[in-house]
């Protein structure tokens, strides 16, 4: 090789790593060396729930010390392989990733402590805790990359983990939700790489910073509007927005119990997270022209979301619904894309990942002790279980955004918003979710907790022993209430994630410092 | 080349979207396959074309010498096979299994999930 | 405030929510007797605000509190003046008796705990509510009285009229508060304050507001609902479904006041315009008319009481909106004297009904010798409740028609609506209150005898209190009355009315009414059954209204949802297709975004055959006969997109689309010999029209925005990157394989996770058999 002298610095970042640096990777990296150690010990399934349980406890702490760096210091950026950005693959830790991933990887951890209960033996020999480390894997990486075709590979892998999840066990309605699940989630993120494509080749860089400093460079020239309403398209497929949220309905009350809880939390929000991501930082021209579309697209998906839950009898697909009305929510702060509106937006991800994760437990709870998931034969359950009745009120007000629990700020702060925004209409739609919800859950306490238990229908089991069950729902009650009684440090903390989508320099600036001598 | 190959890629597509909207999972599955075609195709021509220069540097040089084909497009798209193909591969499973169990390939007799004539919640309290 | 009377009046606010916390275990440890050691907290809160009165009553008003949400410029902070001083020890003391009367009630209920627990909760959430400045701290407190409300009606959660009525409740003040909370939001973005302190510092500007009558309906959404107003009042009488010390305490004396409160409190900056004192006037005094007309036809104390606290309300919210000094005098010394006998009355039903075994006030009578200090407590509370001179509610009455008066046609048919009302009112109560207790003893299915002090002594107090505040009315008037009343006027006020009837006007009235009243109460058998006859011609009423939204609620619920969600994939693919159509055409045309019309590309004919093969590739799979041939013309669009790959300078790519396809052809093959599938892919023809539709749009969709993507300059800065440093930072020929491994290595860790993670899926899908149990496949989850 010929002895040239190049400027290194031309192609890769001069300055050593530091530890904090590493921190950026650990929530990607921890699950996936946790996911190889239990695939290595694939048949002692008693050791899996132990690793598993360390694992995400360990990426708990990375991402904890990440949110607390980020908070202090703005946004955190690592380009792998030191290859200078836009070249290399960045991550980009800033609060509004920062503080998803943490909230995620709690649920994670809380359902990976219910799953000693829920998945037995053979679920865990096939797969179940590196299926949730993979799952974790890719949730953390989606939530941290800061390069929009690295976002595709990390939505794949949590895809397939969550594939994986579905299916084990094998049961005739595990497959068939499967099916429908694993086809149309297929085509979103097929579409998703579409648009991927037509973004390279409008853009020719794929690192998110780069696009977003170039985006109004490129406007003239570019289709850009058509690809952020396609953008809008496959990333509403991910979060379940309406008309394109068939999938949910159609599968989440199919796998065991944990898993659903898995995906209800954590699942649609990342779809959520993408489309802040690209509308409102990189786009936002073109989100201010969509924003009339996605307030329909709101409004449909909220009320046709409960509209759905009053029509159910399987506790867990009134979930389901659920968990799509509280998405057409977010979406409204995405319509209005004020700096309260997004901060709305963000405090309500937060409030639905612990309560969707928790309500879908509680189902699994009420089922031990009630021996169904039927609101036709559910019953007498306050009277056995007080404690139930206690967790399952607390959760029947967050849902519904009733004080003292954790939905009840967000919704305020996005009715305020839609009001301050002139979109009365917008408000009136949230209000009037919120009090289909307490309808919706109202009924489903009163039939289930209240009322005894109807004739001929299956009791529970007889000694049966909750104690893990509790543990769990008190482990998610608890942020649900703090975050109702004192949620200052979460609005401020929701409020620097939606400044720092508003205004990107911080974020751009951390990818790309500007060099002294240019 | 650019339009041509933007005129394949739209019947690749359009053909992918027809089988996928069969009822049959096996035909769905081969629309699956085509489609994966189709965006891959996408992403090659989106980096623009070049003709028959692979990109790889000759043995004496340290940079190619002449034009070359985008070699960052072709990345992109060997990490999409291989994803594609992996859930291609499982769904093709599932499709199987789902016909040992549910006895079918229509998928309007697959109503387990979502079964037909589901009755109304309770109406009392 | 002080420091010290901040931090304690803070203690004080939350003291009720700490005792609701011991609650359950200090029953289990002391049984009933814990109402004693729990009735010292209200007593101590009483204790606390009664030092407010006097600074109150000389025109001053006391602001404390503490920041709590500085982002959304929430404080936790109250505002004490007459109107929240009165409330706050209304609250408190009665809360003291109810605890007490809870403790004997419920005694050895297994439950009682939990219900001392609830109640101390409402009682927590009451008083915050009453004293708080800020709005959304207001608003926070007003749903938690409506929750603590729905625990404490569906107490008896076993019976299906008791989970009815709570959630009846529950969603009408529910809705409620849905429209407090826009206008209260309203309010703020009207004023630019959020406090009350601030907004009664405001005085015209809401009233000139532009946003005024969207405020004041929202506001009068909150507490219509809240207080029972026509034709919101149905779930009051259901609320009776609760236990006894629930309707005394929340469904006549504090958690209905709420609305009236509201009102109240909002009156200087919302009243004084033709809307308030239009609006409030008429579904008051609607309100008055039908909840005395739907008691007369009660034979339950508690449902007669319950009526008559709507028409109380009415007649409050009446008063409130004619707005003059005299009205809201009025309206203050009623609220004030409601609470005191309508609480005791209820007290006393609850005591007829626990010791004797029934509350239908045709099976009883002759109670007086058995139950001497209860007859006492009813009378004395029904004397005050009907206007009778020495009593606090004769002063009240007096008042308001001074207020009234014949000044105009308004006014005069107010009046006259009072009248009726109160007479109406007199009836009732005193039925109440005689009926059980004089004339012959009727035999009752329990052996009724003098309930325990804990029972007793709250009704006792409370009607002893009517007699007494009247008999002192001066002491009353400048501690209570006219504080109050300067707060709801927004200027200071005297109260002079006294116990000493004064000749005119208002006591001609008043003679009026009680002679009205005795009549009613002579004929209350026959004016019972008109009554009923009246109602079951009509035939409809809200009550009935509400189980058929809420049933046609879930009817259409069920009708909309399955059809959008009907379980057919294929449905559900061409709907999101037809999405992606749309999202690509629509701003593609509306933004003008299409591509120009590209020139004729020239290609040599070997790139032509290819593409050709690849179309032919793919028509031979749609047309294909059988299964066979459709496999083998996928591979043959595989192996022709491995060839354009090839002509275009990607080996690498053509050499791995080649692998794959193979691979992919192989094992669709090995699959599909192990399937009995239907021969052909036969769909009718319609739907064939609209998958072609489809296809065809989205297909032609997708191509035209892949040209014009390519028609934008290309940005080749990182593939220049790329094959620059390459070789020389990354050391590698194959610059394709360098950004797989190097520049882009973490694309190629998530692609290799994803791969592991599919083979592990697949290796779950066919070893993991499920075990379908023998009875039947009804879903195991």
């Amino acid at each position: 090789m010929a002895a040239e002298s190049i400027d290194i610095s031309d192609a890769m970042v001069i300055q050593p790593t530091t530890l904090g640096d590493w921190m950026i990777v650990a929530p990607v990296g921890v699950p996936i060396l946790f996911a190889a150690i239990l695939l290595m010990v694939r048949h002692e399934t008693r050791l899996h729930a132990g690793i598993a349980i360390t694992g995400l406890l360990l990426t708990l702490a990375a991402n904890a010390a990440l949110l607390l760096q980020v908070l202090a210091d703005g946004p955190q950026v690592m380009t792998m392989g030191r290859w200078l950005p836009p070249f290399g693959i960045s991550f980009v830790a800033d609060a509004l990733g920062a503080s998803l991933a943490f909230v995620a990887t709690l649920v994670a951890a809380v359902c990976a402590l219910y799953a000693m209960k829920d998945i037995g033996a053979t679920g865990r020999r096939y797969g179940f805790y590196p299926f949730v480390m993979a799952l974790m894997a890719g949730v953390g990486g989606s939530f941290l990359t800061g390069d929009i075709f690295n976002l595709y590979v990390w939505f794949e892998v949590f895809l397939i983990s969550s594939f994986g999840l579905l299916i084990l066990g094998s049961t005739e309605r595990q497959l068939d939700g499967a099916t429908k699940y694993a086809i149309l989630n297929l085509v979103g993120t097929t579409l998703f790489l579409t648009a991927t494509a037509y973004l390279y080749g409008t853009f020719g860089t794929l690192n998110m910073a780069d696009i977003a400093r170039r985006v109004d460079a490129v406007r003239d020239t570019g289709p850009l509007m058509t690809l952020a309403v396609l953008y809008l398209l496959a990333f509403g497929m991910k979060a379940a927005a309406f008309p394109v949220n068939f999938w949910l309905p159609a599968s989440y009350h199919t796998p065991r119990i944990v898993t659903a809880a898995l995906f209800g939390g954590v699942l649609t929000k990342v779809g959520v997270y993408a489309l802040l991501r690209v509308l409102v930082m990189m786009f936002p021209v073109e989100r201010v022209e969509l924003s009339g579309v996605i307030a329909w697209v709101a409004a449909g998906t909220m009320v046709l979301g409960i509209m759905g839950a009053l029509a159910q009898s399987d506790v867990r697909r009134v979930l389901g619904f659920v968990v799509i009305s509280g998405v057409g929510v977010m979406l409204a702060g995405l319509a209005l894309g004020t700096e309260e509106g997004l901060t709305g937006t963000v405090l309500y991800a937060f409030h639905s990942i612990l309560a969707m994760t928790a309500l879908y437990l509680l189902a699994g709870v009420m089922k031990e002790l009630g021996g169904s998931y039927s609101l036709h034969e559910l019953g007498g359950l306050y009277r056995a279980y007080p404690a139930m009745g206690a967790f399952a009120l607390i959760l029947m007000l967050a849902v519904a955004g009733l004080p003292p629990a954790s939905g009840l700020w967000p919704k305020i702060l996005l009715v305020q918003a839609s009001l301050e925004s002139g979109l009365p209409w917008l408000a009136l739609a949230i209000l009037a979710t919120g009090l289909l919800t307490t309808i919706a859950l109202g009924r489903v306490y009163i039939l289930a907790i209240w009322r005894n238990r109807p004739e001929g229908a299956p009791s529970g089991e007889p000694n049966a022993r909750p104690g893990l069950g509790y543990v769990s729902l008190a482990l998610l009650c608890i942020p649900i209430i703090l975050l109702g009684v004192y949620p200052e440090p979460f609005i401020r903390i929701a409020e620097t994630a939606a400044a720092g989508l508003l205004d990107p320099s911080a974020y751009i600036g951390a990818v790309f410092p500007v060099e002294a001598a240019q | 080349m650019e339009a041509a190959l933007a005129f394949v890629v739209s019947v690749f597509f359009a053909v992918a979207i027809y089988l996928m909207l069969s009822k049959h999972i096996i035909r769905i599955l081969l629309g699956v396959s085509i489609f994966g075609n189709a965006v891959n195709l996408s992403i090659f021509t989106a980096g623009r074309l070049m003709r028959e220069v692979p990109p790889i540097i000759p043995e004496a040089l340290q940079t190619p010498d002449s034009a070359i084909a985008n070699p960052l497009p072709q990345a992109l798209v060997l990490t999409a096979i291989v994803i594609s193909f992996s859930l291609f591969a499982f769904l093709l499973v599932l499709a199987f299994r789902a016909y040992q169990e549910l006895g079918t390939d229509d998928t309007d007799g697959m109503r387990v999930a979502e079964p037909e004539g589901e009755p109304l919640p309770p109406l009392g309290y | 405030m002080t420091a010290d009377g901040q931090w304690l009046t803070f203690l004080a606010l939350l003291l009720p929510f700490a005792a609701a916390a011991i609650a359950p275990a200090l029953t289990r440890a002391l049984h009933h007797n814990a109402a004693w050691v729990l009735a010292i907290a209200p007593a101590l809160i009483f204790l606390h605000f009664t030092g407010f009165v006097g600074p109150v009553s000389d025109g001053e008003t006391l602001t404390g509190g503490y920041a709590w949400i500085p982002s959304l410029s929430v404080d936790f902070s109250w505002f004490l003046d007459g109107l929240s001083v009165t409330f706050a020890l209304l609250i408190s003391g009665i809360g003291t008796l109810i605890v007490l009367y809870a403790g004997g009630y419920l005694k050895g209920h297994e439950h009682q705990g939990r219900f001392f627990s609830f109640i101390l909760m409402f009682m927590g959430s009451m008083l915050g509510l009453v004293v708080a400045d800020s709005f959304l701290t207001l608003f926070v407190f007003w749903e938690l009285t409506s929750i603590t409300s729905f625990l404490l009606i569906g107490f008896d959660h076993s019976r299906e009229a008791s989970r009815r009525a709570a959630l009846q409740a529950l969603v009408v003040t529910g809705l409620g508060g849905l429209s407090l909370l826009a206008g209260l939001l309203v309010i703020w973005s009207a004023t630019g304050v959020n406090s009350m302190s601030a907004l009664l510092a405001t005085e015209s500007v809401l009233r000139d507001a532009p946003l005024y009558m969207a405020a004041l309906l929202l506001i009068l959404g909150g507490a219509f609902t809240k207080s029972a107003q026509f034709p919101f009042h149905f779930w009051l009488p259901n609320a009776m479904e609760a236990p006894t010390p629930v309707s005394a305490y929340l469904h006549s004396a504090t958690m209905v006041k709420a609305g009236v409160y509201l009102l109240m409190r909002l009156n200087p900056v919302l009243g004084d315009t033709a809307a308030w004192e239009t609006i409030l006037p008429l579904f008051g005094g609607t309100t008055l008319l039908v909840g005395t007309l739907l008691a007369v036809r009660q034979t339950d104390l508690k449902l007669m009481l319950a009526y008559t606290t709507v028409a109380s309300l009415g007649l409050l919210v009446m008063l409130t909106g004619v707005g003059s000094e005299k009205a809201v005098e009025a309206a203050v010394l009623y609220l004030v004297a409601h609470s005191m006998f309508k609480g005791a009355l209820f007290m006393v039903a609850g005591l007829v009904d626990h010791e004797s075994g029934t509350r239908d006030v045709t099976k009883l009578g002759g109670l007086r010798t058995a139950m001497p200090i209860t007859f006492t407590a009813a009378v004395l509370a029904a004397a005050s409740m009907g206007g009778v001179p020495l009593f606090f509610g004769f002063l009240a009455k007096e008042e308001i028609y001074a207020g009234l008066g014949f000044a105009n046609g308004w006014t005069t048919m107010l009046t006259l609506v009072a009248l009726a009302g109160n007479g109406l009112m007199f009836a009732i109560g005193f039925a109440v209150a005689l009926k059980p207790f004089l004339g012959a003893k009727v035999e009752t299915p329990k052996h009724a005898h003098e309930g325990p002090i804990l029972l007793w002594l709250g009704p006792v107090v409370l009607g002893a209190l009517g007699l007494v505040s009247a008999l002192f009315s001066g002491v009353s008037h400048e501690l209570v009355s006219s504080p109050m009343s300067s707060a709801v006027l927004g200027e200071a006020v005297t109260v002079t009315i006294s116990t000493i009837p004064h000749i005119g006007m208002p006591l001609a009235l008043s003679v009026v009414t009680v002679a009205l009243g005795v009549l009613v109460f002579v004929m209350l058998g026959q004016g019972r059954a008109a009554m009923a006859g009246i109602l079951n011609a009509i035939g409809w009423g809200p009550d009935k209204g509400f189980d058929q939204v809420m049933r046609g609620l879930t009817r259409v619920s069920f009708s909309v949802t399955n059809l959008i969600q009907n379980g057919r994939l294929d449905y559900y693919m061409t709907a999101t297709f037809i999405a992606v159509a749309a999202a690509v055409l629509i701003p593609m045309g509306l933004y003008g975004e299409w591509p120009a019309v590209p020139s004729m590309p020239r290609m040599p004919f070997y790139e032509w055959t290819v593409l050709l093969i690849a179309l032919i590739g793919l028509g031979a799979v749609i047309y294909a006969r059988d299964r066979l041939t459709a496999i083998v013309s996928l591979g043959i669009q595989g192996f022709s997109v491995a060839l354009i790959f090839m002509l275009l300078g990607a080996p690498d790519l053509s050499f791995t689309q080649f692998m794959v396809e193979t691979l992919s052809v192989v094992i669709l093959a090995l699959v599909m010999t192990r399937l009995r599938l239907s021969p052909t892919d036969h769909r009718p023809t319609g739907e064939k029209v609209m998958d072609v539709a489809v296809a065809g749009t989205c297909g032609a969709a997708l191509g035209l925005m892949l040209l014009r993507v390519t028609q934008v300059p290309f940005n080749s800065e990182l593939s220049d990157f790329f094959t620059q440093y390459s070789r020389v930072l990354a050391h590698g020929r194959n610059i394709v394989n360098v950004i797989l491994v190097d520049f882009r290595g973490t694309d190629t860790l998530g692609e290799i996770a994803v791969v592991m993670i599919a083979g592990l899926a697949i290796l779950a899908l066919v070893r993991v058999r499920s075990v379908k149990p023998i009875a039947s496949k009804n879903g195991e989850g």
